[in-house]
């Protein structure tokens, strides 16, 4: 296996970190693989982890917990995955520490840089604007001691030549290029000391249709010509589509469903995967799914799945805690129910589950309940209402946790709808 | 057919200091009334700059050498196609008469929505207080109207209104009707607005019509608020007291919220007293929304309204714009690089290059039997769900600095003839409805 991560989890502090303002949860508790060769895919809205991951698979920056394994052989994943069910942590910490990218020092770092690499986004800025096409093709050749200058510097004209730019491009500077050649470019520069792990974060986001058909292009063919592993990053699931062998979803920093291209892209499982490639304007199959809302903040998100608030298929434990269905409940009784609630009440959220409704009684409230569950999901989540100190005390379920489940063909989702009993 | 506004061979240059960008070469559009044009084409082709030149919003280095934008009988850009020699300092003095001209237009008749939401809205003031705004500035007699109508209205009318309302289930005639009939105009709104309301029980939409009475005002206020309401413009009003402004935006507030619930904006009383730092990015360009609609324009012109969002944002916004499309009278342009964003809202598309329209028709036909060349390699190139093989179009745009004569894509074109390196190619009719500028359709 090319790249292996397991239960990967990077928290952001914000300033004041162990003062009590929290962390973004940017990615949690991911496994993801790449092997050699293959193009995987990752697709996902803004912020939901995609370029963190990234990052975190090359190395850039240090994990919260997890680790990431590189160039390990198949029988001692499989081997660490077993330990990892059986919570075995003295086999998972041997293997480990052989395999970890983040256990790796000096002169063995230095020659992991050359064998992994990353493409960014911006065109722009992404490219050293003082200096030459040859200086930026050559530098990770010369830094990683792949070659010497002179070396590097012939190389530089062969590299041009396969990404489709004239020689004679190397004595120009980056203003003198346009987005796409600039891509290109940057391409040559994460190739040159021909790695075999490649991310890709939205390389062609910045470019125009025309000019991202030839980069996609491009990249297929430079994948097949050095058997590269590549980690697209993209939010453009026709791009995924067009491009991945496989795919993975992530969603507010976790993988909710993991597979092969074509049967994802066919017949998704997970609801927002369901919504997301629905939401692909032009897609013309099936009924298009709108949610509601927007994806969540990570510095407290959602409990539970944290897809349930917006999720069309949530069920009664998916997440549901009692600050949500406090809210929607008394905008309920000061709305459809006026009246019910008196002047001056209120619907109190006590711990996660349990709320109090201010001088209400429980027969009122539990057909308040009743009534309105089809349609105000969250309500699914209670129980028992009964008459309690100054009020009806609502009480909610405790709810789950989705883990990843397999499905078929070697596809995982993380919903509690595919959890088997 | 009569157009909610043309452009007609609209030519505009920038003059910068790398030399002059000639970025829109003779582009015609006509937008129906009622409709939805989709404008698409790569990026630097004059999406942006046509929306910019239909607004009157063009930076002072921009030079429009001819061409008109014909909205309501007149010729919107005159000021600036008088200008007989350039030079910046007489064209900033042209423009700056174009603002004070389309001033009146510009948020009322005919408004815009940019790419990036936060660029137009201001970072300092509440969002209810930025859509009260336009109403105050453009719509003063209806705020008016609308707080004098609860000054007016008497516990006998608000019971007599809620009685039509319940016995004509809501109908918009019946309930004007009843309005004018009692010299109320401005109540209908607010009291159908509540009737439509779902997220309230019957028992609470009664108490809150029955309600829309007995307000008090000073003596004051009344008189200023009678003078707006006769149709004497914010301008020409006495200068507006305080008071006035207060009570105006307090009521613009009002309007913002029932405004915004329509745009499904959830619990829109507490959005409207957020700033919009504190709004989500979707939540942000449903507020620019609704400042350029809730004058009711003719024209609303959308620059990339969803490619600055996510893609299930995206389709929200996009589900709303054909809602709106259904619901008002606007006609819409609408612009994005992305040709399947259009193929979901629009009625027809155009598609530009180099500064000219190069094809023009109904969505289906462009989408699925273009005929300019260049639309058919952009179609090709953009991948799809299904995973088909797609193609880049070769070459580079041309250098707008210096374009190629003749037809302006006979540098990339498979099938560039030798007249095409000579002559411009006319828009010629293929079907009805459809237009293309390529001598492949004609004139041999
Ligand atoms: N250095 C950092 N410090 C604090 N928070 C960070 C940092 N880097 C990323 N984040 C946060 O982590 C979350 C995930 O960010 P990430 O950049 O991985 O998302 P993404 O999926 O790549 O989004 P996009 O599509 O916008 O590029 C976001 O909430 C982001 O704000
Ligand atoms: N303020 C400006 N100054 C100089 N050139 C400009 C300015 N605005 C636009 N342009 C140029 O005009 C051409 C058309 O741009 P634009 O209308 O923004 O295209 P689009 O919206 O289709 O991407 C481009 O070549 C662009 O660089
Ligand atoms: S676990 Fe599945 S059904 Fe429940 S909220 Fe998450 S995605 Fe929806
Ligand atoms: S006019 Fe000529 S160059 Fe232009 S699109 Fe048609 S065939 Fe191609
Ligand atoms: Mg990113
Ligand atoms: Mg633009």
């Amino acid at each position: 296996m090319l790249i292996a991560a397991r239960n990967l989890t990077k928290f952001f502090e914000l300033r004041g970190g162990l003062t009590g303002k929290g962390a973004v949860q940017a990615v949690s508790d991911v496994d993801v693989e790449v092997r050699e060769g293959e193009i995987v895919g990752v697709v996902g809205e803004s912020g939901s982890g995609k370029s963190t991951l990234g990052r975190l698979l090359l190395g850039l920056i240090a994990p919260t917990s997890g680790e990431v394994l590189f160039d390990i052989p198949e029988e001692l994943l499989q081997k660490y995955d077993e330990a990892r069910s059986a919570n075995d942590k003295k086999t998972m910490e041997e293997i480990a520490s052989k395999y970890s990218i983040t256990r790796k020092s000096g002169r063995e770092l230095r020659a992991l840089r050359r064998r992994m690499n990353m493409m960014f986004q911006d065109p722009y800025s992404s490219l050293n604007p003082r200096w030459r096409v040859e200086d930026i093709i050559m530098e990770p050749m010369v830094s990683t001691g792949y070659l010497t200058g002179n070396e590097a510097r012939k190389r530089v004209r062969e590299l041009l030549e396969e990404v489709g730019l004239p020689r004679e491009f190397a004595y120009r500077y980056p203003h003198e290029l346009s987005g796409g050649q600039r891509q290109r470019v940057a391409l040559a520069r994460s190739i040159s000391t021909l790695p075999s792990f490649l991310v890709l974060d939205e390389p062609t986001s910045a470019l125009d249709v025309s000019a991202q058909a030839q980069i996609l292009q491009l990249l297929k063919r430079i994948r097949e010509r050095f058997r590269i592993g590549l980690l697209l990053i993209t939010h453009n699931i026709a791009v995924v589509s067009y491009m991945s062998d496989r795919i993975y979803v992530m969603y507010a920093g976790k993988v909710v469903e993991g597979g092969p291209k074509t049967s994802i892209i066919s017949k998704p499982q997970h609801p927002y995967t369901v919504a997301l490639i629905s939401a692909v304007p032009g897609n013309s199959r099936g009924p298009r799914v709108i949610l509601r809302g927007e994806p969540p903040n990570l510095v407290d998100p959602p409990k539970g799945c944290h897809f349930h608030p917006r999720c069309p298929m949530v069920m009664d434990n998916c997440g549901w805690t009692a600050k949500e269905v406090a809210e929607e409940l008394e905008f309920l009784l000061r709305g459809r129910y006026y009246g019910m609630l008196k002047e001056g009440s209120k619907v109190v959220p006590q711990g996660e589950l349990e709320i109090l409704v201010e001088g209400a009684k429980a027969e009122e409230v539990r057909k308040v309940i009743e009534e309105e569950k089809e349609e105000v999901k969250s309500l699914r989540s209670i129980y028992e209402v009964r008459e309690g100190n100054g009020g009806a005390l609502v009480k909610l379920m405790r709810y789950d946790i989705p883990g990843m489940y397999r499905t078929d063909e070697g596809r995982e989702v993380s919903c509690l709808i595919y959890r088997k009993t | 057919m009569e157009y909610a506004l043309s452009v007609k061979d609209l030519r505009v240059s920038f003059y910068t200091r790398r030399g002059v960008f000639k970025a829109l070469n003779g582009v015609n559009l006509e937008l129906r009334r009622g409709e939805v044009l989709g404008v698409a084409g790569e990026s630097g082709s004059g999406k942006s700059t046509t929306g910019l030149a239909i607004m009157g919003l063009l930076p002072r280095n921009a030079k429009v050498s001819s061409g008109s934008v014909l909205f309501d009988g007149r010729d919107l850009l005159a000021p600036l196609t008088s200008i007989r020699k350039f030079s910046t300092g007489r064209n900033e003095s042209a423009i700056r008469k174009l603002h004070r001209e389309l001033a009146p237009i510009r948020g009322k008749r005919i408004s815009m929505v940019f790419q990036e939401p936060m660029t137009s809205l201001n970072p300092v003031l509440q969002v209810g207080y930025q859509i009260a705004e336009t109403l105050v500035i453009h719509n003063p007699s209806l705020l008016a109207s609308r707080k004098l109508a609860r000054v007016r209205a008497t516990r006998e009318d608000t019971t007599a209104l809620l009685k039509v309302i319940k016995e004509n289930e809501g109908s918009e005639t019946a309930v004007r009707e009843f309005v004018e009939s009692r010299h109320l105009k401005g109540l209908e709104e607010q009291a159908l607005f509540i009737w439509r309301r779902n997220d309230i029980n019957e028992l609470r939409k009664e108490r809150l019509i029955l309600d829309l009475c007995c307000e008090k005002v000073g003596s004051t206020t009344k008189r200023l608020l009678e003078s707006l309401e006769g149709g004497m413009g914010i301008t020409k009003a006495p200068v507006l007291s305080r008071l006035l402004r207060r009570v105006l935006f307090k009521e613009g507030y009002r309007k913002a919220v029932e405004f915004l619930s329509t745009l499904g904006v959830p619990n829109p009383e507490k959005v409207v007293q957020m700033y919009p730092h504190e709004l989500s990015g979707g939540m942000r360009q449903r507020i620019v929304i609704a400042i350029a609609l809730i004058n009711n324009p003719d024209v609303v012109i959308m620059d990339e309204p969803t490619s600055a969002v996510d893609v299930t944002v995206q389709a929200q916004i996009l589900e709303l714009v054909k809602d709106l499309k259904r619901r008002v009278n606007s006609s819409f342009i609408f612009i994005s690089h992305d040709l399947s964003v259009l193929g979901e809202v629009s009625d027809r598309i155009a598609i530009m290059y180099g500064g000219r329209v190069v094809e023009v028709g109904p969505k289906e036909i462009v989408l699925k039997a273009p005929r300019h060349p260049y639309t058919t390699m952009l179609i090709n190139a953009i991948p799809t769900l299904d995973g088909r093989e797609i193609r880049g179009i070769e070459g580079e745009a041309p250098d707008m600095r210096n374009p190629p004569p003749g037809c302006i894509f006979n540098n990339r074109c498979p099938f560039a003839m030798d007249k095409c390196r000579k002559e411009e190619p006319p828009s010629y009719k293929v079907s009805e409805d459809h237009y293309v500028a390529c001598f492949l359709q004609g004139g041999k």
